[in-house]
């Protein structure tokens, strides 16, 4: 549905193009000067009901099954033990404690130690101490969400000392756990309290936290209404009086819904028609957000064509993603020759050394080489990843690769990996920490059902890097993984995408209207800190 | 001597002579056919739902689960069990009006099925009034002249309105109702328990793009209808050689046999409109059964489908007998058995 939505909302864009247009032009793209923050006020948010949008499975961290999807919600209720933040351009991104107060790697990152503020209550009076956070780790472990962290634990790896420390230890070095927490489930501290005595069914549909707002009505999947919740531990926040997020079908309906003034923001916008419309719209504000994923296409090596060298090579001459983001996206995005983005951490771009560019001439004489290619090429059904996909078939077709594309819903994507006949697939990799949330391993690991590569060497790169304390030895590690990928030409990289968030004039936030590197898919906006103008 | 009469020979009480007349037997049978039916759809559906690739945990861990992941799920879900297992337990609560648990938010169905059957039912009923308050009106005017400048304008309107798809209509008119005038909300609902103002105002641009093709469909199928009898038929010979007047023909006489086929019409169309429904309540962002469907399919959610379909089904089966007496009420042959 979310595919048939962008097909009309991109259908809908060229319609509405002049009318948009002609609502007056702006630099809309631009975080803006906001000014002192105001109390007050509420907001409605619209969220794609067909990704962030969808919360089915109710917002208990533990049972939420589409957590990483709905971190917007789960953070405006939960707060979060830990924030990625960010300078107002997206530079300078760090987690930072927040309901922790600090932390400690220890062991050679065998063990961390969070240390929890001091006289943080749950919404419904009862503290969250360590205790609760134990309980709440421990339970949310257990989870069988994929926003659930893949920690190897030892045996009783979480425990508490005194009332205000927990402490985590793991199997073998875990060094990227703390980046891991804004885009985990474990990162959420429900109350224990209310849990027990509302009992998860109804816990899930109204659940209690310490951040900084309260559970009014949820609606699942539809409406979630929330207000200021009186005990935030942080003294003045959060500036708004209520928060409502609301589930709408697609980019189209939400932007209309914006210009008409019946919301305030819409997160994840990915439909590039409507993103021009909108910077050009003085009545918004459009954040594009720092890219940490970017596109890649993986090539199956265990498998022919693939599994031979030459032919993998032949596709990265082949490949000009230069001349997609140029043609296609009018270079709205960069483009990068490895698995980190301008937004993500241990970002270099200069590129990748050695990387092999596009050579259409060398594309040819390797394809007459290895007796000609035969490709399908496929994607999961996106706006973005189709145009990206169209655009590589006829690259490709010009240096003799006969391509077919395929493009898949979700299942089909996942039924397709786990076969195995696979050649080639346009997928994103990589995440604002390479070993943290659906990272490098996810595509690159031998051990990951997702990957085309079985190579030890750059298993032993990509563990050594997620278990490596030191920064500079992991940017290191992760610099040679990446020029490793490139010399096997296992997976050539092109555009780093980030969807777009909308906001009318007046709304100020951190990750909102200014720039923060995306989580998951979409920023993890700080509402205790958002506002809006009276 | 209420009883004296009763015991005369060939007496009929009150409740009989219903039971026994014709519209009464077509009411048990019409509802005696629809347990097979609505057996037969959720057997359907249950059996296509579990053909369809990939399954309720795969689809709500997405695509970064490992199939340890999936299958932890599949066991919280209860996916692990035999298939007519589940749909045997399923029926077993239907039949006693327990729905069931949906698999994915462990809440009853049952009630999240009322809640926003109410917003759905009210969409719909605003549609089609509205699209048959206009069709009849622009319908007998075109047929009073046909050919003329009216008939004309209205087949152009209708030709358009029928060529355009409902979830574009619904884009165009939040663009000039919402956007542009700022007259009408763009997204929303609001309960009639609120507000009946604010409960109009927020359904007027869904069920207009809902309404408006109906209108342009029923107002076709009106006018052909009304031409076709006012051309040739006996009755209306009849009562033009009587000197009843042009205008009366068509209102009393040619409108009355007209409206048979347009409450059949009207009676087939309400599935159709339903499945449109899902779409419209997308973009308007209604809680409507339309959007738990599309929630329930997207996450394979198989319990709240059946229910939906059931429903869908069981609102189709009414709908039509509803239709069937309607007709009844205006044509005396089907009334007392003649046809």
């Amino acid at each position: 549905m979310r595919t048939k939505f962008q097909l009309m909302a991109a259908l809908m864009a060229v319609v509405f193009g002049a009318v948009a247009c002609s609502q007056g032009a702006s630099t809309g793209a631009a975080p803006s000067a906001a000014g002192s923050p105001q109390r007050g006020g509420q907001l409605i948010v619209l969220k794609d009901n067909s990704f962030d949008g969808s919360w089915p499975t109710g917002l208990d961290p533990a049972t939420n099954a589409t957590g990483g999807a709905n971190i917007a919600q789960m953070a405006a209720i939960y707060g979060g033990l830990f924030q990625l933040t960010a300078n107002d351009d997206g530079s300078g991104a760090k987690v930072v404690p927040h309901q922790a107060e600090s932390f400690q790697m220890l062991d050679g990152g065998k063990t961390l130690k969070i240390k929890i503020r001091s006289g943080i209550t749950f919404s419904d009076g009862t503290p969250l101490d360590a205790e609760a956070v134990r309980f709440n780790i421990q339970r949310n472990m257990d989870s069988t969400c994929t926003c659930r962290p893949i920690w190897q634990l030892a045996k009783n790896g979480i425990t508490t000392e005194g009332t205000d420390t927990v402490v985590l230890r793991f199997m073998v070095p875990t060094a990227s756990a703390v980046n891991n927490f804004p885009i985990a489930n474990v990162n959420w501290i429900a109350s224990p309290a209310a849990l027990k005595k509302m009992g998860p069914d109804k816990f899930r549909l109204t659940p209690v936290g310490a951040g900084p707002f309260k559970v009014v009505s949820n609606r699942l999947s539809s409406e979630l209404v929330l207000e200021r919740n009186p005990t935030y531990f942080k003294q003045g926040l959060p500036y708004l009086d209520r928060l409502t997020f609301k589930a709408i079908g697609g980019d189209q309906a939400a932007y209309q819904a914006l210009l008409a003034g019946q919301a305030d923001a819409f997160e994840g916008m990915t439909t590039t028609p409507l993103l021009d419309q909108a910077t050009k719209n003085d009545k918004l504000t459009v954040t594009v957000q720092p890219p940490t994923s970017p596109y890649v296409v993986q090539l199956n090596t265990k498998i022919a064509p693939f599994n031979n060298e030459k032919a993998r090579q032949a596709i990265y001459y082949a490949t000009d993603f230069n001349a997609i983001a140029r043609g296609v996206f009018k270079n709205k995005f960069p483009v990068s020759q490895t698995f980190t983005a301008p937004g993500g951490l241990f970002h270099h771009p200069q590129g990748v050394p050695g990387y092999r560019g596009y050579n259409l001439a060398e594309a040819k004489r390797l394809v007459q080489e290895v007796g000609g290619i035969t490709v399908t090429l496929g994607t999961l059904a996106d706006y973005v990843a189709r145009q990206v996909n169209i655009a590589l078939q006829t690259q490709w077709r010009q240096a003799g690769i006969n391509v077919k594309i395929e493009d898949y819903q979700l299942n089909r994507l996942v039924q397709t990996f786990n076969g195995g006949k696979w050649q080639a697939m346009l997928q994103t990799a990589g995440a604002w920490d390479p070993a943290a949330g659906v990272g490098v391993a996810f595509r690159f690991a031998s051990t990951s059902p997702f990957t085309g590569v079985k190579d030890d060497h750059l298993d032993g790169l990509l563990n050594r890097a997620a278990a490596e304390v030191d920064p500079a030895a992991r940017d290191k590690l992760y610099a040679e993984a990446g020029k490793y990928i490139s010399d096997k030409a296992y997976a050539p990289f092109g555009l780093a995408f980030a969807p777009a968030n909308l906001a009318v004039k007046g709304v100020h936030g951190p990750g909102l209207t200014t720039k923060i590197p995306p989580l998951v898919v979409n920023s993890g906006i700080l509402w205790d800190q958002v506002w809006r103008d009276k | 001597m209420t009883e004296a009469i009763a015991r005369r020979p060939g007496y009929r009480s009150t409740w009989t002579q219903v039971f026994r007349s014709p519209a009464a037997r077509l009411v048990v049978k019409r509802l005696l056919l629809a347990i097979p039916i609505t057996l037969g759809v959720t057997i359907l559906t249950f059996w296509v739902i579990n053909l369809i690739p990939g399954n309720p945990a795969q689809a709500l861990l997405g695509p970064e689960a490992t199939p340890d992941q999936i299958r932890a799920m599949e066991i919280q879900l209860g996916l692990d069990r035999p298939a007519h297992e589940r749909y045997l337990d399923w029926l077993g609560g239907a039949v006693t009006g327990d729905l069931g648990t949906s698999l994915v938010s462990g809440q009853a169905v049952a009630p999240q099925l009322t809640e926003r059957l109410a917003v759905t039912g009210e969409l719909i009923l605003l549609a089609l009034v509205g699209a048959l308050a206009l069709a009849v009106p622009v319908a007998l005017r075109a047929a009073h002249r046909p050919n003329g400048l009216f008939d004309r304008m209205t087949t152009i309107v209708n030709v358009t309105g029928l060529s355009v798809a409902n979830y574009v209509l619904a884009l165009l008119l939040v663009l000039v109702f919402s956007v542009t005038l700022g007259a009408l909300p763009a997204i929303g609902f609001v309960p009639l328990s609120e507000s009946i103002g604010g409960n109009l105002t927020s359904l007027i641009l869904p069920a207009t793009a809902l309404g408006f093709p109906l209108l342009c469909v029923y107002t076709r199928f009106l006018r052909a209808d009304l031409v076709d009898q006012m051309q040739g038929q006996d009755y209306v010979v009849t009562a033009q050689a009587k000197g009843i007047e042009p205008w009366k023909v068509l209102v009393r006489h040619a409108l009355r046999n007209s409206s048979f086929g347009l409450i059949a019409l009207v009676g087939l169309n309400l599935g159709t409109l339903i499945g449109v429904t899902v779409i419209i309540e997308q973009i308007f962002a209604l809680p409507g059964i339309g959007q738990l469907l599309l929630q329930a399919i997207n996450a394979r959610d198989v319990v709240v489908i059946q229910a939906v379909v059931v429903v869908f089904a069981v609102v189709t089966v009414l709908a039509n007998l509803a239709a069937d007496l309607l007709q009844a009420i205006l044509d005396p042959r089907i009334r007392y058995g003649d046809r």
